[in-house]
């Protein structure tokens, strides 16, 4: 069974439904953030949710990983969930959807500790390793799959902060790799960046997604163009259109897209 | 005494005499019409008024200062001078009254000048401390020889002289009260600070908050009351002496506890805002790697607070070290070297008060010794709050 | 390999229980210090709100002339010759006759007596008949202070088993007080004059009052304010407007930072040195309290009004410029107005401070026994120069005596003086709600 999945994703990435929002609404107090968004999103994919800012889309990336639990005045409704289980079931915890479901934020945020420990944090919190050597392993793992190694691998001893940006937000994307997540979700991650660090981690990005299911947030559309399979493009807390990126950015069905895409909104 | 009022009733009148004068000269020289002014008229007497008060009374304060370090007495000429400056100051301020005269700069001139006086109070409050003590401190170590104070264990001033005057007891005694106080202070305030600002909902919050702030209002003398007359009986009855430790109801623990209680306010407000400026960006990203609140708080939050939340411990210190009313009823009057917190000791503070009050002979090293004390703890104290200062300034800055 | 979302792992449980107790470490540090601040505040309350409360007994006092007045013509040099020695007697005989006439049998000696009355009150009547010669030869009622251990006695501080033990009174005086307190004649009635008398000698706590620590504590305020409210504000307009950022005013500032922190009984010793040692001002003065209290209260003002000023949004400064002001004009004619509050608030906090602070006040004398009321000016002492206690050492100085009558006085002086404070507070919010300004 194992196998025919494994063969099945081989095939056809795209059939694979990872994540299935059904008339999700958000509201901040009185405010209806998020209006009836209805998205499946497919495993070993880049998905990108594009819009004008206050459009809602980072709003309902955080509901994915349950992250606007954190914020009191914030209501979710409707139904997500990831391998067909409701993430918003009673009995699911949210640390451990979390560890399913990493995230990376627009600023980077290493935490105040060394290299290693930035990277060896989720496994640690999550009992990942048995032993020191497999948390080292498990930390040289994610730092190759986020491109940080060779840059790293002399001075994981040193702060985190004391790196470059780009290398910061590499090293927070090393971060949520070394959890064992399947879904990554990546909120403006470039926004803070220069161009050559953006191009070093949208090249990440490109081959995260072999091994994930990655939801990115932007509001650049050459980088959605850029690095995604599927765009998703938001406006007002609607989702106002779902579609393969290609068709998107040369034929969108709704004009709002395409007054957006052309640069006449937003 | 006399004299002086006198005096300043006499500079008062003539200020308010040129009040009067520079508006209608001022008037006169416009010829009826102001606009012809660069100044007004109120900007021209405000200027005489400045020029007429501030030079006399400047010279009052260098000429009694100067009376005081020489031991003189007042005399006519002292007065003559004053009244001089005054009528000088005014009759000065009234020539330049003319169409083109820029009183307003010139009354600003005084204002600043005024301004700048005002901010060197504090620096002259902070000499005045040092050199007051620093001047008898010098004159304690003429008569007793300043290795036995610094390291006789013993403090045992009697009147005949002949006193033992150490300072190691008292220090024992205070440094014990404050770790006491301490270690009450610091993990209860620290924790009602993160529980407050992490966890806490609205209610809690409304209650609680204004609660802990109203300790932070109290005045030392009641918690000193509340040491002697409640918590001491207490511990001894409920604790000292059942389990054997002694049957004084002043001692360090008393002490200790209920300084530690008038600590918590002062821990939890500084803790409060160094958690604050951990920024959010930080927890987000611990939440989001499926870290609990908890696990949050202190893995990442306190590690990158510490040296915050260090500074914070150090001013506490600071305030427990100089301390007064609490230990003077709490913690009681015996220099002594022991172990056992439940024992009364007495610390730097309580001797500071019992050598400089009641009869005094300011000439004998049992008065004076009361001064040397004062010198050590103010640097001391200074000392850890500059350190403190400096810790905390910095963190706020890395995330400023 | 796959785990479900809807089952907890062992290793979450685990996990969730440590979130719990972590929580539970949090809750009950807040509980804590509330139940700290709640035993404080019951103990100070229920200690001290019998003090407010005052034992009276009520007697015709018979005002004979043979004893009062022998020259008999009302001449107030020979009347003023008997002392409250000669006029004791007087009251113990109107007790003697009270009893005779409402049957209580009397066991006691003349002397224990005369016991159950104060000694005050022997003075209290003394000088209503010196004040009304008139008196003399009628019988007058008064209203007399009970002594202290009568007083405790009806408060329940002093019982029949302490009263046998004690050398001021006895089961029998006891049992004389109950009998004349179930007729009225002994009553336990609020006593205002708690806040007016002077303090009193050890052998009389029943009149021991806070008088002079309340005026002397409202000279202090009027100095403090006096002199730190526009020094405060004036140092704070420098740095926070006009300074230059150079060495010396960063000087400044560290400075005054580390003066809010220097311990306040520092503040006391300079008291000490400068103004009586070296100026030579009168010891124990409201004037040299004041002195150092506003030197004590300076950085918190300061710290508050350069808070306040800071939060005038720099367009008010931009906007007073454009039209022509000076820099001066604008700040004085524009943003101090505007900071007002904040200054405010700020200096009314430093005051409740400098209100409740004690340790300078005991090194600059202020712990005297003090019974004259002091005068806010006078010739000799100068202004505010007269001896004087405050609020809290007045606190200090009852928890010294030896009588434990005092105590409850202790406490009844720490919830005026919380009062006080209350109130101060109570303005301080009401000046922040109602004047907030939110740019």
């Amino acid at each position: 069974m194992e196998d025919l999945t494994q063969m099945d994703r081989a095939m056809s990435t795209q059939q694979d439904i990872k994540i299935s929002a059904k008339n999700v609404q958000v509201y901040y107090d009185k405010n209806h953030a998020i209006k009836d968004v209805n998205v499946e999103i497919a495993d070993k994919t880049v998905t990108a949710f594009i819009g004008p800012s206050g459009c809602g889309k980072s709003t309902f990336l955080r509901c994915i990983n349950r992250m606007n639990d954190t914020i009191d005045i914030c209501r979710v409704e409707g139904d997500i969930r990831i391998d067909g289980e409701d993430i918003y079931d009673p009995k699911v915890d949210p640390v451990q959807l979390r560890a399913k479901v990493g995230m990376v934020f627009q600023k980077p945020n290493p935490f105040p500790k060394s290299i290693y420990d930035n990277v060896a944090y989720g496994p640690k919190i999550h009992g990942l390793s048995r032993n020191k050597a497999e948390l080292d392993e498990i930390v040289e793992k994610s730092l190759r799959k986020a491109a940080l190694w060779n840059e790293a691998k002399d001075r994981l001893d040193a702060p985190g902060t004391g790196l470059s940006g780009g290398q910061q937000q590499r090293l927070c994307i090393a971060r949520a790799i070394a959890t064992a997540p399947e879904v990554l979700l990546m909120d403006e991650p470039c926004s803070a960046l220069d161009p050559i660090a953006t191009a070093q981690v949208e090249e990440l990005i490109d081959e995260l997604r072999q091994s994930y299911s990655v939801v990115i947030v932007t509001h650049s559309m050459q980088q959605a163009a850029r690095v995604s399979q599927k765009t998703a493009f938001f406006h007002l807390g609607n989702l106002v259109e779902y579609d393969d990126t290609d068709k998107i950015f040369t034929n969108p069905e709704d004009p709002r897209t395409e007054s957006y895409i052309s640069g006449r909104i937003g | 005494m006399q004299s002086l009022t006198t005096l300043l009733f006499v500079i008062l009148a003539l200020a308010v005499a040129g009040y009067f004068l520079a508006k209608s000269r001022a008037l006169q020289v416009a010829g009826g019409d102001i606009r012809g002014l660069v100044s007004l008229p109120s900007q021209h007497a405000l200027n005489t008024v400045l020029s007429t008060v501030i030079p006399p009374l400047a010279a009052i304060l260098l000429i009694s200062l100067y009376l005081r370090l020489t031991d003189g007495n007042g005399s006519w000429f002292f007065t003559l001078v004053v009244i001089g400056l005054a009528v000088t100051g005014m009759a000065l301020s009234l020539i330049g009254i003319k169409q083109q005269a820029r009183a307003r700069t010139f009354a600003e001139r005084w204002i600043m000048g005024l301004l700048i006086f005002a901010s060197t109070i504090a620096i002259m409050t902070t000499v005045g401390i040092v050199l007051s003590m620093l001047s008898e401190t010098i004159n304690f170590f003429g008569q007793y020889d300043w290795r036995r104070f610094f390291f006789s264990t013993e403090f045992t001033p009697r009147f005949q002289g002949d006193s033992e005057l150490g300072i190691l007891p008292l220090l024992w005694g205070t440094l014990y009260v404050s770790f006491i106080a301490l270690s009450f202070a610091v993990p209860i305030g620290l924790f009602a600070a993160i529980y407050l600002s992490e966890y806490a909902g609205h209610r809690l919050r409304s209650v609680a908050k204004p609660a802990i702030e109203v300790l932070a209002g109290i005045p030392t003398i009641v918690y000193g009351l509340f040491a002697l007359f409640i918590v001491g009986p207490g511990l001894r009855d409920y604790f000292a002496q059942p389990m054997g430790f002694g049957d004084s109801a002043i001692s360090v623990m008393t002490a200790g506890l209920v300084m530690g209680i008038m600590l918590i306010p002062f821990v939890s407000s500084l803790s409060d805002d160094i958690i604050n400026a951990v920024p959010q960006s930080m927890r987000d990203g611990s939440l989001g790697l499926g870290a609990t609140k908890s696990e949050t708080i202190r893995q990442v939050v306190i590690p990158a607070a510490l040296p915050g939340i260090i500074g914070a411990g150090l001013l506490a210190t600071s305030r427990a070290i100089g301390e007064t009313m609490i230990v003077v009823l709490g913690a009681g009057a015996a220099a002594k070297l022991s172990l056992n917190p439940f024992e009364a000791m007495t610390t730097v503070t309580v001797k500071i008060v019992s050598q400089l009050t009641g009869d005094t002979d300011f000439a004998s090293p049992e008065t004076l010794v009361a001064f040397a004390l004062g010198l050590t703890l103010f640097v001391i104290t200074l000392g850890l709050n500059v350190f403190a200062l400096y810790i905390v300034r910095k963190y706020r800055e890395q995330y400023e | 390999m796959k785990t479900s979302l809807l089952t907890l792992d062992a290793r979450t449980k685990k996990r969730n229980a440590a979130e719990a107790r972590f929580k539970a470490y949090g809750l009950s540090a807040i509980f804590v210090a509330m139940f700290a601040l709640l035993i404080l505040l019951t103990s100070v309350v229920s200690n001290g709100l019998s003090s407010f409360q005052q034992t009276f007994i009520t007697l015709e006092v018979a005002l004979p002339e043979d004893k009062l007045d022998k020259s008999g013509v009302r001449d107030l040099a020979v009347m003023s010759r008997v002392t409250t020695i000669g006029y004791a007697p007087v009251l113990r005989d109107a007790l003697l006759a009270k009893l005779d006439a409402l049957d209580i049998e009397n066991p006691l000696s003349n002397r224990d007596l005369g016991n159950l009355i104060s000694k005050q009150s022997a003075a209290t009547v003394r000088d209503r008949v010196l004040a009304n010669p008139d008196l003399v030869g009628q019988t007058v009622t008064f209203d007399l202070l009970a002594s202290g251990r009568i007083d405790g006695y009806f408060k329940g501080a002093v019982t029949m088993e302490s009263a046998a033990l004690d050398g001021n009174t006895s089961p029998e005086a006891l049992t004389i007080a109950q009998a004349l307190a179930d007729v009225g004649v002994i009553e336990t009635k609020f006593n205002w004059n708690f806040f007016v008398w002077p303090d009193a000698s050890v052998q009389r706590p029943e009149a021991a009052g806070l008088g002079v620590a309340i005026l002397g504590s409202l000279y202090m305020m009027i100095v403090v304010l006096v002199l730190a409210l526009p020094i405060g504000v004036a140092s704070s307009i420098y740095l926070e407007e006009f300074a230059p950022k150079n060495r010396w005013t960063d000087l400044i500032e560290v400075n005054i930072s580390n003066l809010a922190a220097v311990p306040s009984i520092v503040y006391g010793i300079l008291g000490l040195a400068i103004f009586i040692n070296f100026m030579e001002f009168n010891q124990s003065s409201p004037l040299v309290g004041g002195l150092v209290l506003t030197l004590m209260t300076l950085p918190t003002i300061i710290i508050s009004t350069r808070a306040a000023l800071k939060s005038v949004p720099p367009s008010i400064r931009d906007a007073a410029l454009g039209v022509g002001a000076s820099k001066m004009q604008s700040v004085f004619h524009h943003v101090l107005p505007l900071a007002a509050p904040g200054i405010l608030t700020g200096t009314i906090i430093g005051l409740a401070q400098a209100l409740g602070e004690t340790a300078p006040l005991l090194l600059i004398g202020m712990v005297a026994f003090v019974r004259e009321y002091p005068a806010a000016y006078t010739p000799e002492a100068g202004l505010f120069g007269e001896a004087a206690t405050a609020l809290p050492v007045q606190v200090f100085n009852w928890t010294q005596r030896s009588d434990p009558a005092f105590f409850e006085r202790a406490f009844g002086a720490v919830i005026t003086l919380l009062v006080f404070l209350l109130i101060m507070n109570a303005v301080a919010i009401y000046l922040r709600r109602r004047f907030e300004r939110r740019w």
